[in-house]
């Protein structure tokens, strides 16, 4: 049975299943976060909601799936993508992320990132691969390949990622997988970035493509463009990477998640009618308190509270049963709410709560539609409403970056670093790749802790600067260093803008030039001598910055024309005017020698009368010559 | 042609040629005056229109209203209760509400000195992060507490607020909107400008803890007003002159106007019969705020960022209420909103006479740039004069080349005259640096000292002509004539250059101080008629920098600011000086000052007539 939200909402509701909070079966073995893989060729796909303060909710949908080295050798796919397979081959690529990302996660409100931030890149799509090859050359050449082939695959720009947009990091990135050879010099790492890319629902589509159940069953039902898209953060990933168990054979992984955030006020607005006209004044939600509270005075509460909400409200749909090729083992939805917390989930649906008290997840009949409700908590005194939604983790650090100065010709950037703990330090790599029309001014770079007059260069421990080439090549810049804990510390540096040919503007209206975002990737302290393998992650926690703009000296180009047409004409006019008072001396004909025409034919007279003479001389010879042979 | 040319040059010799440059020089300036009278007339100006094509204004439907006055209402106790309230108190009731609406809140502390006074406060600004925007492009509107004239801002702050709440539940914004709430009108602004561009002194003003992508555009809104009102005024003027681009006052006045039925006025024309009076009273008076580089509101400060911003004011006596005004800003916004690059289309130099008229700077600019180049004719003539003797005829001044130069001599060799040209030039040197003494004064003076000190300084001003004048004369060697010359020379030729540039930067300012001080081309020593001489003294000591602001003081104002008293005018002077950066001062006292000094001395000149270092060649 299919539940219809929102019409006959009370009748739905009845129509749910309730479990009591108390009858949950404890299962140890499905800890969300956790993705220890099978050797075996295997598929599984994990939803997991968490409702995040200010009536929001996190949506992470993940999508694993495994096959065995031999079988991707022997062009056996099974659950791997037969079309990424096949690129990936060709182009010799040993680990490839790939990632889509729209908006900014508001770590303020929302605290840490989900997975860590490791699944995630900045705005605009970004990529980085391992590519075994035997010199740079042949890399390069390699990772076009590789490039256009995933620009047509995903429908996305990618095959701009050219050499200008493309970097080597040297410390930010490590791979995921297990390679036999990870540090052997025909492994090479290429990272490129394209901020102003726009992710949009033409790059869904091939996503949900990959999957072996397609967008037709399963939690990948539920993803849908419109929604996706309207949301506050989403962003989308794939990862692929060899992995070995200690025992077993060593397997291809391919991992896809999609982790949005969707503000649930705007979600529920039903698709035919999206504008966000004002509720009729009954319908307001206020606080009654007020003392000047009226039928015609309301000051709204209902921003802060939490809202009830169900899937269908949410995605427009339930999901639509199991992808029957689906681990059985792995409850395809979590949702993370404090137990206390009263979910509602259809008819058939069995309800696992999770040891740690914020968690549970669901199991359901393949062939059912299954649907969720959170009704919202109960209406007691504003006290408790914090306790409604598991409360966000704090992340490691928080980042911001802004330009800083103003004007065409100079510029700065400014990344102010936050290290939210009271007593533990944060050593980080801040990575940057900037385009080439940025110069950036290396001795500027310079740290300051605030609150603490003069700088504090001790902080960055390591700069890594390989500096762009104009036209061919863009900045990189990787910093190694450390915020002490509980402060804040300013990181800066000066850059000067180029000028661009004017063929080098994009074709579009000119708003600016993208700046792709700064990586940051936060060092796991207890491992920081390396190594490999999933268990001993090289990175604690990763995060993005948004994207800067930034404005060049732009002509206005319809403008040239303008000015060309009337320059030359200006310059036609005016050149030869002025030229000829320049070079000439203009004197008064009574003064000046005789005039042109005058001089002109008494020249022609000369030359007649000398042509004459010369005639005359030069006939009488040979007069004489003839004389001389009658007389002979 | 070169019929023409020879007798061109026939009458270079021409001694009535030689003549012709001060009525050369009158010529531009009566053109100049006339020209400016002329583009209110329907021939010089033009309609305005919407050159950004991606604007779009007046297109959407605006949703604002219906339950949303409930909320207003709502948020107008809060804010009522908080009037004569400490700035503290008033930023973190503010604060609650804008973190109760889910938006990213920070403050920013400032504390400017000004002619003595401290002027400090609390910005308090929220960001509303645009849902799925990525933090590169910001708009703002901006909700000072008190207005230009320190009225509560009553119906304003609450308005931002519910507006705020407004916007937040759409998803279609693609830049981030930040609503910036001053306890001020021009320090706040400009503190909270300064600091998000980096360009902040921060011993004075607090960095900003939050940012947001490049700003766009800016609207401010100043609405004191409880009641119901007619129209909507617009406030333009920049600080230096400079102005938004007309696009931007352009949308505006075709959502308010045509979208919402509402009247728009600019430049305090309440009634406006768009007839050549009406009109050119309007253009004056905007060309008055433009020349004095106040900040007229909290936009002012945006735009030397190139952000545009205006602000408005509702007034007069309607059945407009909050909502529709709270609709306008909503319509601008959506309109902002679909900026894909900068607002960089339309005009950034106009003078509007009219809500839909204006000049643009290619029709008014040459107004201004005849008079300013008045004084280089002048001052050309004077250098081609300084080189011929008294005895010989006066050559033109159309010495175009060096070797004509000598061709013009050549005929009669014996005649050549060196330039003396180091007293002149020490003179006049002196001169523009002394202007740096009022300048200082009238910036570091505490407000108390302000008018002794420009009693005083007028006092001396008025002297030291006659002092220097003496000291000419009293040295081992009197002044000539020829230096007389080249000391007016030098003098023209600095007013000229500076007001010509002045003029592509601020209009208004270059083409007053050039009518103040035309008279300067023509005066000259008269050591033979006292009565001329006298009559130049007069004309001189009315049109002085000293006398013109003190006149300009005591006026029944056109603008409230100016017909203030002499205390009040010169405090704001310093407070511009000070916070926004108003350049007027500089060229009051380093431009126009010392070339009026320079002018009073060479009238006062008793050209020496024995002793004339004529040189023979």
């Amino acid at each position: 049975m299919r539940p219809s939200f929102p019409s006959s909402f009370l009748l739905s509701l009845l129509s749910l299943l309730c479990f009591s909070p108390y009858t949950a079966i404890a299962n140890a073995s499905s800890s969300p976060a956790d993705s220890i893989s099978n050797s075996r060729s295997d598929y599984h796909e994990q939803l997991i909601l968490r409702p995040l303060p200010l009536s929001t909710l996190l949506a992470s949908f993940n999508f694993r799936s495994n096959t065995s080295l031999s079988a991707f050798e022997a062009h056996n796919f099974r659950f791997f993508p037969r079309s990424l397979g096949q690129i990936l081959e060709h182009a010799g690529t040993r680990e490839l992320h790939l990632r889509f990302s729209l908006g900014r996660w508001d770590a303020e409100s929302w605290g840490a990132r989900p997975w860590n931030g490791a699944r995630e890149g900045g705005t605009g799509v970004e990529m980085w691969a391992w590519l075994e090859a035997d010199t740079d050359e042949e890399a390069d050449r390699k990772w076009l390949t590789l490039t256009n082939a995933l620009s047509g695959l995903f429908c996305a720009s990618l095959n701009f990622i050219d050499s200008t947009r493309t970097t080597r990091p040297v410390m930010s990135f490590q791979p995921e997988g297990n390679h036999i050879d990870a540090n052997a010099t025909n492994m090479h790492l290429l990272y490129g970035v394209l901020p102003h890319e726009v992710v949009c629902t033409e790059n869904l589509t091939p996503f949900l493509k990959l999957l072996p159940c397609k967008g037709k069953a399963g939690i990948a039902s539920l993803l849908d463009g419109h929604k996706l898209f309207d949301s506050s953060w989403q962003t989308m990933a794939i990862d692929i990477r060899p992995v070995c168990p200690e025992d077993g054979e060593c397997v291809l992984q391919i991992e896809q998640s999609i982790d949005m955030v969707l503000d649930i006020d705007r979600s529920k607005r039903p698709r035919d009618n999206p504008i966000p006209r004002p509720p009729p004044a009954h319908e307001m939600k206020c606080n009654t308190s007020k003392p000047y509270h009226a039928h015609d005075t309301c000051f709204p509460t209902d921003s802060a509270a939490n809202q009830d909400w169900s899937l269908s409200q949410i995605f427009g749909k339930p999901i639509k049963g199991t992808c029957p090729l689906t681990d059985p083992n792995v409850s395809p939805v979590c949702i993370q709410v404090p137990d206390s917390r009263i979910v509602f989930a259809s008819e058939g649906a069995v309800e696992k709560k999770n040891p740690d008290q914020t968690s549970r997840c669901f199991d359901f009949p393949a062939e059912n539609d299954f649907e969720i409700f959170l009704p919202a908590p109960e209406a007691e005194d504003g006290s408790v409403v914090i306790e409604h939604v598991v409360k966000p983790e704090t992340p490691l650090l928080y980042a911001e970056r802004s330009f800083t100065g103003h004007g065409q010709e100079r510029g700065g950037v400014q990344t102010i670093l936050r290290n939210p703990s009271p007593d533990q330090e944060v050593e980080f790599i801040y990575m940057e790749s900037l385009p080439w029309f940025m110069r950036i001014y290396l001795h500027t770079i310079s740290a300051r802790v605030d609150g603490q007059p003069g700088k504090a260069d001790s902080l960055i421990q390591e700069v890594y600067y390989r500096p762009a080439v104009d036209r061919a090549r863009g900045t990189q810049l990787e910093v190694r260093m450390t915020v002490p804990p509980a402060s804040t510390v300013f990181l800066t540096y000066d850059f000067e803008k180029s000028i661009l040919r004017y063929t080098e503007y994009p074709p579009d209206a000119n708003r600016g030039f993208d700046v792709a975002a700064a990586v940051i990737t936060i060092l796991n302290r207890d491992n920081k001598s390396g190594g490999n393998g999933r268990n001993s992650r090289f990175a604690a926690y990763n995060l993005r910055t948004t994207t800067l703009l930034c404005n060049l000296p732009t002509p206005d180009f319809s403008m040239p024309y303008n000015v060309i047409i009337f320059t030359s004409t200006a310059i036609a006019l005016a050149f030869g005017g002025m030229f000829n008072i320049l070079v000439r001396r203009f004197v008064a004909a009574n003064e000046g020698p005789e005039s042109g025409l005058k001089k002109g034919v008494n020249k022609l007279k000369a030359k007649v009368a000398g042509f004459l003479k010369k005639g005359k001389k030069e006939s009488a010879p040979a007069v004489a010559a003839e004389e001389e042979k009658k007389m002979e | 042609m070169p019929r023409l040319l020879a007798s061109a040059l026939s009458l270079r010799r021409d001694p009535r040629l030689l003549k012709l440059p001060p009525y050369l020089s009158l010529l531009c300036i009566v053109i100049g005056v006339v020209w400016l009278f002329l583009l209110p007339l329907d021939d010089y100006s033009r309609r305005t229109y919407i050159s950004e094509n991606a604007l779009l204004p007046g297109q959407v439907h605006t949703y604002f209203g219906g339950s949303d006055q409930n909320v207003f209402r709502a948020y107008k106790h809060e804010t009522d209760e908080l009037a004569g309230k400490g700035n503290i108190e008033v930023n973190d009731k503010l604060e609650s509400i804008a973190k109760g609406l889910g938006l990213k809140v920070g403050r920013q502390n400032f504390t400017y000195s000004s002619a003595g006074n401290t002027h400090s406060g609390q910005n308090i600004y929220a960001i509303l992060q645009a849902p799925r925007g990525d933090a590169t492009e910001a708009i703002v509107l901006v909700a000072a507490w008190k207005n230009v004239k320190g009225e509560l801002n009553r119906s304003g702050v609450p308005l931002v607020l519910t507006l705020a709440r407004y916007f937040k539940r759409w998803s279609l914004w693609s830049k981030d909107i930040i609503f910036l709430f001053t306890p001020d009108s021009i320090a706040g602004p400009q503190a909270w400008v300064d600091a998000y561009h980096d360009a902040h002194d921060s011993s004075r003003v607090a960095s900003l803890p939050l940012k947001s992508g490049a700003l766009q555009g800016a609207i401010a809104l100043d609405y004191t007003r409880e009641t119901r009102f007619q129209s909507v005024h617009i406030v333009y003027d920049g600080v230096n002159g400079q102005l938004p681009n007309l696009d931007l006052i352009n949308s505006v006045n075709h959502v308010a106007g045509g979208q919402m039925g509402m009247g728009v006025a600019i430049q305090e024309m309440w009634k406006h019969s768009n007839s050549y009076h009406d009109r050119l009273q309007t253009m004056l008076r905007g060309m008055l705020k433009q020349g004095l580089g106040l900040a007229s509101g909290p936009h002012s400060s945006f735009i030397p960022y190139h952000v545009d911003a205006v602000t408005l004011q509702p007034f007069g006596e309607g059945w407009q209420d909050e909502m529709a005004i709270g609709r306008v800003i909503e319509g601008t916004f959506r309109s902002l909103n679909n900026l894909l690059e900068h607002l960089h289309q339309s005009f950034f130099f106009y003078l509007l006479m009219q809500r839909e008229r204006f000049v643009s700077i290619g029709t008014y600019l040459p107004s201004a740039m005849l008079v300013a180049a008045n004084f280089t004719i002048m001052a050309i003539a004077l250098w081609v004069k300084s080189g011929q003797p008294d005895v010989q005829e006066i050559i033109t001044e159309k010495t175009k080349t060096a070797e004509e130069a000598e061709r013009i001599v050549s005929p009669n060799p014996h005649v050549a005259s060196e330039r003396d040209l180091f007293l002149p030039l020490v003179l006049v040197a002196v001169c523009q640096f002394l202007g740096v003494v009022p300048l200082y004064l009238f910036n570091h003076l505490s407000e108390s000292a302000l008018i002794p000190a420009f009693v005083l300084f007028s006092v001396l001003s008025s002297i030291l002509p006659f002092l220097l004048s003496n000291l000419l004369h009293t040295s081992t060697t009197s002044t000539t004539t020829q230096q007389y010359h080249l000391i007016r020379s030098f003098s023209l030729l600095l007013l000229g250059m500076f007001l010509s540039s002045l003029a592509t930067l601020n209009f208004s300012l270059a083409f007053f101080v050039g009518v103040f001080s035309a008279p300067l081309t023509f005066v000259r020593p008269c050591p033979n008629s006292s009565t001329l001489k006298w009559l130049s003294m007069v004309v001189l000591y009315v049109l002085s920098p000293t006398t013109v602001v003190l006149v300009a003081s005591m006026l029944p104002g056109l603008d409230e600011k100016v017909g203030c008293g002499l205390g009040e005018v010169l405090r704001q002077a310093a407070f511009a000086w000070d916070v926004t950066g108003t350049y007027t001062p500089v060229v009051v006292w380093c431009v126009w000052w010392p070339a009026w000094i320079v002018g009073v001395v060479s009238v006062l000149g008793r050209p020496g007539a024995g002793d004339k270092k004529v040189k023979k060649a």
